[in-house]
């Protein structure tokens, strides 16, 4: 089968969970895991081929008229990522299944459907060519995000983060769009494959400074990264399932996978690489020092996790072979690591109801085997051998000691690591077996599917790290080429010799050690400088949540207030300024000619009538008395149609005067009886002015629209064809029911639903009840 | 109310029937069409909602005014749906020679038209001035 087909199979999933989950009950995790362990197995047929160095498209049409089709790409990267996706997925799924077990069977439907759906998104974001493809889907995993975070929607705290998270992403996706419509617009092409064909010509675009700020924004919107990276850990309201996919093993890797694609393209650009070294390693840092004084379990690992995307954005800033399979090793050995701590945790919290590190301890005697998961993760963490964290930090710092980079990056590097080590060391050791805090009693012990993930994920990360070459071949080696741009040959080894990069791994886990001696007083000093946090959290995204909404009601105010008066004058207004802007900005000069021979004398006396009639209109204080006013001006107008030789209009134009003056009477008298339907003097003069600017502005663009010479071309061919083709002599009446039809039925349709509303809303006080006297 | 205005709106009323109908058939070839034509019988209508009440118009109306409105909305579409069978086309209009007279689909067409301009003031007439009787 085709590789696309797994993003219909993952959507099918979707469709079907909820439904399934009524009928299976408690096996619904085993049973829906079959779903994306079937997509993965379908996305293992092609690792022999994609490791031959090929890459499969293949591509649909989609919207031809505007260039997008449902082109999708697989190539090594793309699959490395699917797998992940999928894998991880899987085990997800399961443990999801297990997670939920108390819950209601239709919480687990629920959940599952928006898993396998989020799975769908992440699938076709990674697999799409066409970059209005990958953008679809891109937002389909901010949406999804945003209804995981939320799942739990009778809890304050995680609706804010899910709007949070909402904003943060969904704002960054469409900064992201900016930037695809530009690169579709220098190349006249949305796909990706055509865009790393044609790079040279993109950065030679004078749009490329503004290309390549944009996709960083969006990448690091969804990727967490400073100055956006407050949103991650608030993301933790989320079930600890959905943490453990979505904020830790995939969605917020798709930044990392988007960088890390626009890193062959851009790499010719000066700054590029500069920015996303200095922007990573200051996210690093703050992630490093957040995590140090986080006290929540999942809190700790989010703050590790923003740390690790931060060294991902910072490989993907580095050139060379070494650094593309750092930054895919390290996609790796994180995605497993930390997927396991996310169940580990969850499975720890949710066992005993207590989140707080500092309130955990002891844990292993009830939950024996996650502890054992737990510790072989964090080993992988800390980057020991022979796991395959180990590994990829010395691929880590090679990449970084291979670049012409001075020490600062490298002392960040080091530092931050050790800060993983330490994080590793407290979140394995201190609750499962540290005496302090000991917990009594647990709600409930390991099950089959709480423990298949960890387990799983946590062996995964020292059989790989015991043969390397394996999946260093199959999945490293082909997705680093393809990160590269050319084939690399990778020997991926657990034991690289007394390399420099050796001697800071022991440095890393010296340091690292001595944090996790002392992390009580590191935590305690750092929980004490509540200055230095407010500068680093979200401090900046709500001030302007606040301008925004504080805006957004000062405006209602104004424009809203309830006065059916002030809300037409602002519509004139509105219209006479954009009237006025476009004839003084428009192309073509203000010109009013006086053709000779208008003013014949039986206009000039209509006009003399439609004169007195509109300053009748303006003096007048009873509303009633303009309104007839009005009338006077209108009916004028129809004869100066009639006397110019347009009898349709005039036809018309008395038929709605008259009608008009019917419905605003009624309108009038259904007013509440306000001061004898009269106008005070200053009313009069801003409606005065109104009017005048109105007509003034209308006067002038009609003059000047006369001085333009007309294209006659589309009105003689109406004329010669209307009565040939349409048998109408009526050249206006057959574009209205003929030529133009769909236009009419379009407006008519408009008309009835408008009408209908307006009546439905006229109704309101005849039905309500009455009260007999 | 005038008795004068009450008697002869009657007259009136018939009078703006006809007119409007006049309109609406010869629309394809002199001034007129189904906008205009709709808008003379809703004002017949609304004369008579003047000179007597509003019940006496509905009565006259026959149908309700919104029921109208849809009536002609689903007319106009219909008429397209011959073009979509033949042409594959929607609102491509069929014709049909009698004598010297072209009737086609878009005659249908304007119909609609009529109808919906028609429901569409009354309905908003009828409701406003029922609230003022009362």
């Amino acid at each position: 089968m085709s590789f696309e087909w797994s993003i219909l199979m993952a959507l099918a999933g979707a469709a079907i969970a909820r439904p399934a989950a009524t009928y299976l009950g408690s096996r619904t995790g085993w049973v829906m895991a079959l779903v994306p362990f079937v997509i993965f197995l379908t996305l293992f047929q092609h690792v022999g081929t994609i490791a031959g160095g090929e890459t499969l498209i293949v591509q649909s049409s989609w919207v031809p008229s505007l260039g997008i089709d449902l082109a999708f790409r697989l190539d090594g990267f793309s699959l490395l990522f699917a797998l992940l996706i999928t894998g991880i997925g899987t085990l997800v799924t399961l443990y999801a299944g297990a997670y939920f077990a108390d819950k209601p069977h239709r919480e687990i439907g629920r959940f599952l459907g928006l898993i396998l759906l989020f799975m769908a998104a992440m699938l076709g974001t990674v697999l799409a060519d066409n970059l209005i493809v990958m953008f679809v889907f891109w937002e389909l995993t901010s949406l999804t995000s945003f209804m995981l975070i939320g799942f739990d929607a009778h809890k304050a705290e995680a609706r804010k983060a899910a709007i949070q998270s909402l904003l943060v992403t969904g704002g960054g996706g469409l900064v992201l769009f900016a930037g695809i419509l530009l690169i579709g617009m220098e190349l006249g092409t949305f796909s990706f494959t055509e865009v790393l064909a044609r790079s040279g010509e993109l950065v030679a675009s004078p749009w490329i400074g503004t290309i390549v700020v944009l996709v960083m924004v969006g990448a690091f919107t969804k990727s967490a990264q400073f100055p956006f990276h407050f949103w991650l850990p608030n993301a933790m309201a989320a079930p600890t399932p959905a943490s453990a996919y979505l904020h830790s093993a995939t969605m917020v890797k798709l930044g990392v996978f988007l960088l890390a694609r626009f890193d062959a393209v851009f790499a010719d650009v000066p700054a590029f690489g500069t920015t996303l070294v200095v922007i990573g390693s200051i996210t690093m840092m703050i992630a490093a020092l957040q995590a140090l004084r986080a006290e929540g379990f999942k809190a700790v690992l989010a703050q590790s996790t923003v740390a690790s995307l931060g060294i991902l954005v910072m490989l993907i800033g580095l050139a060379g072979e070494v650094a593309a399979v750092a930054t895919v090793g390290f996609i790796l050995s994180h995605a497993f690591y930390k997927a396991a701590l996310f169940f580990c945790a969850g499975t720890a919290i949710h066992a005993t109801g207590e989140a707080s590190l500092r309130r955990l301890g002891g844990l292993a005697r009830f939950l024996p085997v996650t502890a054992v998961a737990a510790i072989l993760a964090s080993l992988s963490m800390a980057g020991l051998p022979p796991f395959v964290g180990f590994i990829s930090k010395e691929y880590l710092f090679e990449a970084q000691l291979t670049n012409d980079w001075n020490i600062i990056p490298i002392a960040v590097a080091v530092i931050v690591n050790a800060v993983m080590v330490g994080v590793a060391g407290v979140v394995s050791i201190r609750p499962f077996y540290f005496k302090a805090h000991r917990v009594t009693a647990v709600k409930h012990g390991e099950t089959p599917g709480l423990l298949a993930g960890p387990l799983l994920l946590a062996s995964a990360g020292i059989l790989i790290g015991l043969f390397p070459n394996a999946i260093g071949q199959a999945l490293i080696g082909p997705a680093a080429s393809a990160l590269h741009g050319s084939p690399i040959d990778v020997s991926f080894q657990l034991w690289h010799g007394l390399t420099p990069m050796l001697f800071l791994s022991f440095l890393v886990v010296a340091i690292g050690a001595a944090i996790v001696v002392y992390w009580d007083a590191i935590h305690a000093y750092l929980r004490d400088q509540h200055g230095l946090y407010r500068l680093l959290g979200d401090r900046g995204y709500q001030r302007v949540l606040d301008a925004v909404l504080g805006a957004a009601r000062g405006s209602t105010r104004i424009l809203q207030n309830g006065d059916q008066r002030r809300y037409t004058s602002v519509v004139i207004a509105t219209v006479v300024i954009g009237l006025a802007i476009a004839l003084v900005a428009g192309p073509a000069p203000i010109s009013i000619a006086f053709p000779e021979g208008v003013l014949r004398l039986p206009l000039v006396l209509v006009l003399v009538l439609t004169a007195a009639g509109a300053i009748a209109t303006v003096r007048a204080r009873s509303l009633i008395a303009g309104l007839v006013c009005v009338g006077i001006v209108g009916f004028a107008l129809a004869v100066i149609f009639m006397l110019n030789g347009a009898p349709d209009l005039a036809l018309t134009q008395i038929a709605v005067e008259t009608l008009l003056v019917i419905l605003l009477t009624a309108v009038l008298l259904r007013l509440p009886a306000r001061q004898k339907h009269s106008r005070t003097s200053s009313e009069r003069r801003r409606d005065a002015m109104l009017a005048t600017g109105f007509g003034g502005v209308i006067f002038i663009a009609v003059a000047s629209m006369s001085a333009i010479p007309i294209d006659l071309r589309l009105s003689d061919y109406f004329g010669e064809t209307s009565y040939l083709e349409a048998y109408g002599r009526n050249v206006v009446n057959v574009i209205l029911v003929d030529y133009r039809a769909i236009d009419t039925l379009g407006e008519i349709a408009v008309v009835a639903f408008a009408t209908i509303a307006a009546w439905a809303l006229l109704r309101g006080p005849a039905a309500k009840p009455r009260i007999k006297e | 109310m005038s008795i004068i205005f009450s008697t002869m709106s009657r007259l009136f009323f018939v009078l703006m029937l006809v007119v409007s109908l006049y309109m609406l058939f010869r629309g394809h070839n002199e001034p007129g069409g189904g906008f205009v034509g709709g808008l003379i019988a809703a004002l017949g209508f609304a004369l008579l909602a003047l000179a007597h009440d509003v019940a006496t118009a509905r009565r006259a109306l026959m149908v309700h005014p919104v029921a109208l409105m849809g009536a002609g909305l689903l007319l106009a579409f219909l008429s397209g749906l011959p073009g979509l069978l033949s042409d594959r086309s929607f609102l491509t209009h069929w014709w049909a020679e009698i004598g010297s007279l072209h009737l086609g689909t878009a005659t249908t067409f304007d119909i609609g038209v009529y109808f919906v301009v028609i429901g569409g003031v009354l309905c908003l007439i009828f409701r406003l001035y029922e609230e003022v009787d009362q």
